[in-house]
């Protein structure tokens, strides 16, 4: 027998089974579950209620409480996953200890899966229940232990999202760390030109918050850092960034320049989407935060040949260090706000439109810097092939969204942002040059915003013509003009047209090194590789991750404007965690029976997390555990060769009382 | 001689094979398999009523005695599922699951007890799809298999009373302390080492574990049939198909363990009972 067992007292348990609405009610005979449990061994009431969770299903529950003396809980409703922590606190409202609740999942696992045979559903809610009593008659009271909270955030990724998420939380007056990979923060944003559907200038709204940013005194940014290791809980992180060397001392560089025109090395110029040319010592754009150049230690001439260091000596502040090395800082924080973004499509994975082979074929990312005053052509749009101005131009839509077969990275999902992100650019080529042609094609125009359909209008009236189909092939002629042979679905025509030039509206997949990251952090991802929320509703910010919250595109495709609302509603979720004193931790971890333990050290070296030590006590070797480090994942009792453990709240005993019960004949 | 009954649902018509509907108890770890359980019902994807499900905290915190415990109670097939690889809310867990079922596997296989009535797979929060699936084929698969202890109408071809044996048996194996070591040291030989550095063969390594399971296996058997009532080594030999030799020497490390004790000498064979059943 388990040693915490209260006594033995025999358990008075109450049972409680929810209709929710039809949703349970609609499939499970409800009655029949409850008089089932009813007959149960120390099951002393027994009741079916509307709405388990509403106000009048809990009032009923207190109440029993109260009036039966109940000291075990059984609800029959949904997934706990979704109300565990309701009916936990309701226990401790009424005086009980909250882990003398048990639930029977007879909604997602049940009803809902079920419901082309009442019969048998109802047969497995008996089942499911009659478990759940046998769990609950073993449960014991157990008390939480209390965590720290280190009232500082750390939000990764600088683009739109992780800016504002770091601004809200700097003016709450929260200490945040803002970690970037790349040596600036601005993330996709800053290589727009302009924003739809205002056609705002994408860096002159973003640029002041990026100033603000570095001048805010809440606000330390790690550019040029990646998040290595996370461990910890909610409220007390450890997390451990890797500052890559810079080569540039960040305080001392003024950002003159000297250094670039001086430095040999010339490299295709990434934030120009290579279209253009940077030096080895760089700044990715004139805007950029922290305002200092950095070298780019895979080109510079003297950290792969051993000569030159030119810059080094035309810098006078004497900024260049090349003796800097990569290092590791261990930053504490209470909550993590996950904000990395996007990375385009690679369309050169559809080779039938030729991106990347043909010069002249173009991805939306691509067109933003070529139109922007900033880029490479200086905002003339020049097509890359020979630098001629284009005047027919083709927009192919959905170009790896929507495309049910997943191969080659593409999503089956719709990127959202590549219908208006086309409808501005096709518009940004009619007012700069009335007199092109501009051709559409595409799957749905999909215009719900704000203003979006109104703007794609526009569009419509400026003579942007839009040809509802998805061409199957772009072939390139003599000339390195394209040929793009579609069947326009409205009018049931084939047209055959010859461009100039070609872009294709690339959609938005999870970016590089999010498969790492999610481990690192512990999250999941939905099927289209993206984090997944804690709810689709009503947890869009939070993850499965106490403490982990998330902010724009990472958790799926989004506008601006939605990337910037969700920043804030995590920020908000991030500060609340910040704002609490303590954090109650569930205690689930191991009791060693040290008459049973022979200080095998089993469980010691397969503990993840080091919490569990084999220590000399004068009765020999014997194992203890580590609370604070402890998880409660229950790998120590599991293999424990003397099974002298045993996991609070997950017990063998629990666990093969609801075996037995489950396959008992009812 | 001790012929063990399976308890509840034995006494159910319908388990010879016509209209054989499979108990299915499965372990689903709460991060990633049950939220995909969960998935599947938000989603609303349907399958078969056949499988109960435990919520653990992790697939690694299933004991292997617990993955066999279902078959003592009269379920035709167990799934434990977990995280998928790298993906454990606990860094490691699935992990120990898989080491357990390939080794559990193992120990089905030397009892003659079909290893695909235990299952082990991924699922992750985001595969509600996969998972309702995953049943649906798990299920179909187990009632080709056939009842557990259907006799002729189970592909073991065991009776009820052989298989409820054969399954006693294993769950001891599960919790003897020799075979819960070296499922948790398995991985750690082969790749670290033993304690005197020398690294195992994989190969070494399952041979090791198939001889120990043998051993086990014996011991288990004998514990299990030398109850109240004393049994012979010639009549323990005969039901296990074994030679007398072999159970003698396994009885002598377990009276020397103090786990059974000889009761008298029948014939040439001894009989041995339970320890304390004598008095």
């Amino acid at each position: 027998m388990q040693a915490m067992q209260a006594s033995c007292v025999k358990p008075r348990i109450g049972v409680y089974v929810c209709h929710c609405g039809l949703n349970i009610a609609g499939v499970v005979d409800v009655v029949a579950v409850r008089e089932s449990a009813s007959s149960l061994d120390g099951v002393v009431i027994a009741r079916d209620n509307k709405y388990t969770c509403s106000e009048v299903g809990q009032k009923t529950i207190a109440d029993d409480i109260r009036d039966f003396g109940l000291d075990r809980v059984v609800i029959a409703s949904c997934s706990p996953r979704l109300h565990e922590k309701t009916f936990r606190a309701l226990l401790e409202k009424c005086g009980m200890n909250p882990f003398l609740l048990e639930m029977a999942n007879i909604r997602e696992q049940c009803s809902w899966v079920h419901s082309g045979d009442s019969e048998a559903a109802t047969e497995k809610a008996k089942a499911l229940v009659r478990s759940a009593v046998a769990r609950a008659r073993l449960l014991t009271p157990l008390s939480r232990s209390e965590g720290r909270v280190v009232p500082k955030v750390m939000v990764v990724g600088g683009g739109v999202a992780g800016i504002s998420a770091a601004l809200y939380l700097g003016n709450m007056g929260i200490k945040t760390y803002l970690v970037e990979r790349q040596p600036s923060i601005g993330g996709h944003m800053a290589m727009l030109d302009k924003t739809f559907p205002t056609l705002d200038c994408s860096l002159c709204i973003l640029s002041p918050k990026m100033v603000e940013v570095a001048e805010n005194e809440n606000i330390e940014v790690l550019s040029y850092s990646e998040v290595e290791k996370v461990e910890g809980q909610v409220g007390d992180f450890r997390v451990q960034v890797r500052r890559k060397a810079r080569y540039v001392d960040e305080d001392k560089c003024v950002g003159c320049g000297d250094c670039a025109a001086k430095c040999p090395v010339r490299v295709p110029d990434e934030f120009n989407r290579n279209m253009g040319e940077r030096k080895a010592i760089y700044i990715p754009f004139p805007q950029a935060i922290p305002p200092a150049y950095v070298i780019d230690a895979e080109h510079c001439r003297y950290l792969t040949q051993g000569k030159c260091r030119v810059c080094e000596k035309v810098c006078e502040r004497g900024a260049v260090m090349f003796d800097q090395t990569d290092r590791i800082e261990t930053i504490e924080v209470g909550a993590i706000v996950v904000a990395t973004g996007f990375q385009p499509y690679d369309a050169s994975n559809k080779p039938q439109y030729g991106c990347g082979r043909y010069p002249n074929v173009i991805t939306s990312l691509d067109f933003e810097r070529i139109i922007c005053a900033d880029g490479p052509t200086h905002g003339k749009l020049k097509r890359p092939g020979d630098q001629a101005v284009p005047k027919r131009i083709a927009f192919i839509q959905c170009v790896g969204s929507r495309d049910e077969h997943r191969l080659d990275g593409a999503g089956a999902y719709c990127s959202r942002v590549c219908c208006m992100i086309t409808a501005k650019q096709a518009f940004m080529i009619k007012e700069k040059y009335p007199d092109s042609e501009v051709y559409v094609y595409y799957t749905d125009m999909r215009t719900a915003g704000k203003g979006f359909e109104e703007f794609y209008q526009r569009g419509r009236g400026e003579g942007i013509v839009f040809v509802r189909g998805k061409p199957g092939e772009v072939r390139e002629e003599e000339g390195g003009s394209l040929r793009i042979t579609s069947e326009d679905a409205d009018s049931g025509c084939i047209l055959d047209l010859s461009f100039d030039m070609v872009v294709l509206a690339v959609g938005l997949t999870p970016p590089e090194g999010l498969v790492d990251l999610a481990q690192r952090l512990n999250l999941s991802r939905s099927a289209d590789g993206f984090l997944m929320e804690g709810h689709p509703k009503l947890r869009p910010f939070e993850t499965s991750i106490d403490g982990i919250f998330l902010a724009g595109c990472v958790q799926f495709p989004k506008d601006i404007p939605d990337s910037v609302a969700q920043a804030g509603g995590a920020a908000a979720v991030a500060a609340a965690t910040c704002s609490r004193q303590k954090i109650e931790m569930d205690p689930l971890g191991p009791i060693i029976d040290e008459d049973l333990c022979i200080g095998c050290r089993l469980c010691e070296m397969l503990c993840p997390y080091g919490a569990i030590k084999v220590e000399k006590t004068d009765r020999g070797y014997k194992a203890r555990s580590i609370e604070v480090a402890c998880k409660g994942c229950g790998v120590c009792g599991a293999s424990c060769s003397a099974r002298a453990i045993t996991m609070k709240h997950y017990s063998n005993d629990q666990i093969v009382a609801q075996t037995k019960a489950l396959l008992e004949v009812s | 001689m001790a012929d063990l009954a399976v308890e509840g649902r034995a006494t159910v018509e319908g388990r010879d094979g016509e209209g054989f509907e499979p108990e299915v108890v499965g372990f689903l770890c709460n991060w990633c398999s049950y939220a995909g359980a969960d998935l599947a019902g938000t989603s609303r994807l349907a399958y078969p009523t056949n499988l109960r499900v435990i919520r653990v905290m992790c697939s690694g915190r299933v004991d292997p005695e617990t993955m066999i415990e279902p078959f003592l109670h009269g379920a035709d097939a167990v799934m434990v599922l977990g995280c998928h690889p790298g993906d454990c809310h606990y860094l490691s867990g699935n992990y120990q699951a898989e080491q357990r079922v390939r080794t559990i596997w193992m120990v089905l296989d030397h009892l003659g007890i079909d290893r695909e009535r235990l299952y082990l797979d991924w699922v992750s929060a985001a595969e509600g799809a996969r998972f309702a699936d995953m049943v649906s084929e798990f299920v179909a698969r187990v009632r080709t298999l056939g009842p557990a202890g259907g006799g002729p109408a189970s592909r073991e071809g065991l009776s009820r009373g052989e298989f409820a044996f054969r399954a006693e048996v294993a769950r001891r194996v599960a919790g003897g302390e020799r075979f819960r070591w070296l499922v948790g040291r398995n991985k750690a030989l082969s790749e670290e080492g033993n304690v005197y550095g020398e690294k195992v063969s994989p190969h070494k390594a399952a041979a090791l574990m198939q001889s120990v399971i043998a051993d086990e296996c014996v011991r288990a058997a004998i514990e299990v049939l030398a109850g109240e009532a004393p049994v012979s080594v010639r009549d323990i030999a005969s039901r296990l198909g074994i030679s007398a030799q072999l159970v003698l020497e396994q009885a002598a490390y377990l009276k020397r363990r103090g786990l059974i004790e000889l009761y008298d000498v029948s014939g040439r064979s001894p009989r041995y009972v339970r320890a304390g059943a004598r008095a």
